[in-house]
């Protein structure tokens, strides 16, 4: 075994773990059943047994993030209206809670009212021009406000074509409604609505699908656990030999953030 | 009224790769070297567990990259059109703080071909002179390979890049690039362990008869101490490199390995929080006195004399500060005259995609150059007579990472969203991978950049306007080394092959597609064609140094880095003797 990792002391990720003062008690103890077993091939199912449950911190058995009492930027309409499309989006199956279970409305509506949907970052000077959709998005809007815009376009054109809001409707609407919006066949409101649903609104729904559940979404690490993304702390030196080919023990108890904080 | 200062030696703006080799052979020395960096020093976040690893922060909203807020560039696909702000840096990502892109980027570390330093004399003594297009603006650099080798060496040593190679002193090494440009010495550290998708791909390509080979890697297969004494930690494999700082000291970059060794020496500055916004420059006495700067936590504006400057920074703002300064002509596509702004080059990348119902493909485990590469498709590695193009490109399997918001390829026609999405989510990540080309850009004259006339950055200096589109040679480029791809895709037993995506225009700056750009202050032995000499000395100012890809009369389908490096340690030596006795080089 090409143990390299004993052998740089200095340099190796135990320096700054001491030096971050970072997860005094589960982060050595995840390190050491990577880095410190054996490297001949055993059995998978033994190391899915001996690895799996060990380093699972005691409050990883409740929520990781509290359950969302409610909305910080998003509107009585503007959730109920996000609440249906992450639910039809990421549909309660087989393979998980629903969206709004998962947190992806939370998510949405956090990122809306924080530095990203307040416009962090973007360049909002002057002229506004229509561009070509290569150009990128060319609005004055933040992205809170370009949500809420959107939301209110699609709602209108829903109300006209059924009578109903987004969330009354059945699934078999939603859907082709939903296939239309992003299909540009969606016309209502100030702002072109394919390009808000495919520039906006589908980025951050994978993202609070996928991103690091400190974030309000991927509650439990569901999506994680769902395609087999081990998250956390991802030290894979040895494992790229060990596991090379092979299922990894941590694609079934992935571990966050706030799993090492 | 900007507050002048005391003069130092040598400036050099942007503290990135180019400054950190010049600052490690100059001090030393004795030298007086004050590097001027807009961002800030590193704060610890980007380098700690756990907050390294946050896709979001890092990955999506780019927390390490230059604020668009502050600085971004318009676009336009052909100088006929008005351009537009990219007011999301998404398609490249520029650095921002001490290290620069380097510090988080990839690690795919190349020499360029003996063929790209010289490719309008190659391409006209190949194929004659009326086989170049007339649109085709490439030019030879004014050196050779030879003049870079021993500097490539210098470069992958103290880097400490992983590979193999194929090619020593002419004699042709089993299991290294067998197209590669000779080379004095072995990799100093041996190729990382082969991944999965490296297996799979290597035996597809070996089937179709070509040479296989581990991309050489900026990622230390083990750990590493360079010829300085500095020290690399071995990789993890954590697939967090490109868009992050590397938590395990394991990724080869300018605040490791360079700053490290001359930080705290009396005669060695690094001043951050400085954006630089002109170059000083005395047109009649053709030298420049030094530059100005904005304290960035102040607001406050400092002149800064220097003896000798360096623009060491991005490639657009090398190209920028010059415009903004006044220093040479710009290039103007109507009449071809002009150098500063020309051949603005990118990188024509395309990809097919592989799935697996019975291979752990694993793709977290993964880094930046974590790649198995064929080039028998690259540069002019093959024949382009009967093409209609020239150019090429590496055709690679890579897993730099598995980060689960962006790295989930799906079959052709699976649904965006529902449970059917969902289930193909669950069924192919863990047993896909790309099969990418990274392409060969090569100039045209209607490619380059000047100063936008509407749009300001948030100090209210103009912005740089970018014209760019993917030229024609290159469209037809990327389709044929994209066939070639899906080929050994179709050769690898996969059980869905994607739908091959060569790359297309218009350019779109909503994809990313590399941090490649390249050329604006371009080299060459001609004063009317190029920006700096073959010593990277400025035409109009020899007190004026300029180094970078902007340096890149085209670029090659190789990434960049290696030759930034060779470039920056060459120029280093070449600062040593005109310190000693200033004159044009």
């Amino acid at each position: 075994m090409n143990n390299e990792n004993e052998k740089e002391p200095n340099f190796g990720r135990r320096k700054f773990l001491k030096g971050a003062g970072v997860a005094a008690v589960s982060l050595p103890a995840i390190v050491a059943s990577q880095n410190g077993e054996a490297a001949h091939p055993a059995p998978l199912t033994h190391l899915a047994q001996a690895q799996s449950p060990a380093p699972t911190p005691p409050q990883a058995a409740t929520p990781t993030v509290p359950t969302s009492a409610g909305y910080q930027i998003l509107s009585l309409d503007e959730a109920a209206f996000t609440e249906a499309l992450v639910d039809h989006m990421w549909p309660k199956d087989q393979l998980s809670p629903s969206g709004t279970e998962l947190g992806i409305a939370t998510f949405i509506d956090r990122q809306l009212a924080g530095a990203f949907g307040q416009g962090d970052r973007l360049y909002l000077q002057g002229p506004f021009r229509k561009g070509k959709p290569q150009h990128g998005y060319q609005l004055a809007l933040t992205p809170a406000q370009y949500y809420s815009s959107g939301i209110s376009g699609a709602s209108a054109a829903c109300q006209k074509r059924f009578g109903q809001s987004f969330e009354k409707i059945a699934a078999g609407d939603r859907e082709q409604f939903l296939q239309d919006l992003a299909g540009g066949k969606v016309k209502e409101g100030a702002v072109d609505l394919a390009g808000w649903f495919n520039g906006l609104v589908y980025p951050l729904f994978v993202q609070g699908a996928f991103a690091d559940p400190i974030y309000g979404g991927n509650r439990d690490k569901v999506a994680w656990k769902m395609i087999g993304y081990p998250g956390l702390p991802a030290v894979y030196k040895q494992d790229v030999v060990r596991f090379r080919g092979m299922p990894h023990p941590r694609s079934t108890n992935p571990q966050s953030i706030q799993d090492l904080s | 009224m900007a507050t002048t200062l005391k003069e130092r030696e040598v400036v050099v703006v942007g503290g990135g790769l180019s400054a950190g080799l010049i600052a490690r052979r100059l001090v030393p020395l004795g030298r007086d070297v004050l590097v001027v960096e807009r961002g800030a020093p590193r704060s610890g976040s980007e380098s700690q567990l756990p907050s390294q690893r946050d896709e979001l922060r890092w990955g999506i909203h780019r927390g390490l990259v230059q604020r668009e807020n502050v600085e971004t560039y318009t676009l336009r696909h052909n100088p006929d059109e008005a351009a537009l702000p990219m007011r999301r840096l998404l398609s490249f990502l520029p650095g921002f703080g001490v290290g620069g892109g380097a510090s988080h980027w990839n690690g795919q570390t190349w020499r360029f071909q003996t063929t790209d330093y010289v490719l309008r004399s190659h391409l006209e003594q190949r194929y004659g002179k009326a086989a170049v297009p007339s649109g085709m603006t490439v030019q030879d650099w004014g050196i050779r390979y030879e003049d870079l080798e021993p500097h490539y060496t210098l470069f992958e040593k103290l880097f400490g890049i992983s590979g193999k190679a194929g090619n020593i002193k002419g004699e042709k090494q089993e299991g290294g690039n067998q197209f590669e440009p000779w080379r004095s010495e072995e990799f100093p550290l041996p190729p990382l362990e082969p991944s999965e998708a490296g297996i799979i791909f290597k035996s597809a390509a070996e089937k179709l008869g070509y040479k296989p080979f581990p991309m050489p890697a900026a990622n230390a297969s083990r750990a590493y101490s360079n010829p300085d004494g500095m020290k690399l930690g071995g990789c993890q494999y954590c697939g967090h490199c490109e868009r992050f700082v590397c938590e395990a000291n394991a990724k080869a970059s300018p605040n490791l390995l360079l700053f490290p060794l001359v930080v705290g020496n009396p005669n060695f500055e690094l001043r951050t929080h400085a954006e630089v916004f002109l170059i000083n420059y005395d047109k009649a006495g053709r030298r420049v006195t030094g530059v100005t700067y904005i304290d960035t936590q102040t607001g406050e504006e400092f002149t800064q004399p220097a003896t000798t400057v360096v623009l060491g920074s991005y490639v657009l703002s090398n190209t920028r500060l010059l415009l903004l300064s006044s220093i040479g002509e710009p290039y103007d596509p109507k009449t071809g005259k002009g150098a500063v702004g020309k051949n603005y080059c990118y990188q024509t990348v395309s990809n097919v995609s592989v799935f697996f119902e019975d291979r752990y493909i694993n793709p977290f485990m993964g880094t930046g150059a974590y790649g198995m590469v064929i080039d028998e498709f690259n540069n002019d590695h093959f024949d382009h007579s009967a093409l209609g193009f020239f150019g090429g490109a590496f055709i690679n399997a890579t897993i730099t990472n598995g980060r689960p918001i962006t790295a989930r390829a799906l079959p052709p026609g699976t649904p965006r969203w529902g449970s059917a999405w969902k289930a193909a989510n669950a069924k192919w990540y863990l047993r896909s991978f790309n099969i990418s080309c990274h392409g060969t850009s090569y100039s045209h004259r209607n490619n380059y950049m000047d100063l936008d006339p509407d749009y300001r950055d948030a100090y209210g200096r103009p912005l740089l306007r970018i014209t760019f589109d993917f030229p024609e040679n290159d469209i037809k480029m990327s389709d044929y080394v994209t066939q070639k791809a899906h080929e050994i895709a179709k050769a690898s037993g996969a059980s869905i092959v994607g739908t091959p995506a060569p790359r297309r225009g218009p350019y779109d700056a909503r994809i990313y597609q590399s941090t490649h750009n390249t050329g604006g202050t371009i080299m060459g032995t001609d004063r009317a064609t190029s920006v700096v000499s073959p010593h990277l000395q400025s035409w109009d100012a020899q007190n004026l140094f300029i180094t970078g890809a902007s340096v890149f009369p085209q670029n090659s389908g190789y990434n960049p880095t290696g030759p930034v490096g060779a470039l920056g340690l060459r120029l280093a030596d070449d600062l040593v003797s005109y310190l000693e006795r200033p004159r044009f080089l």
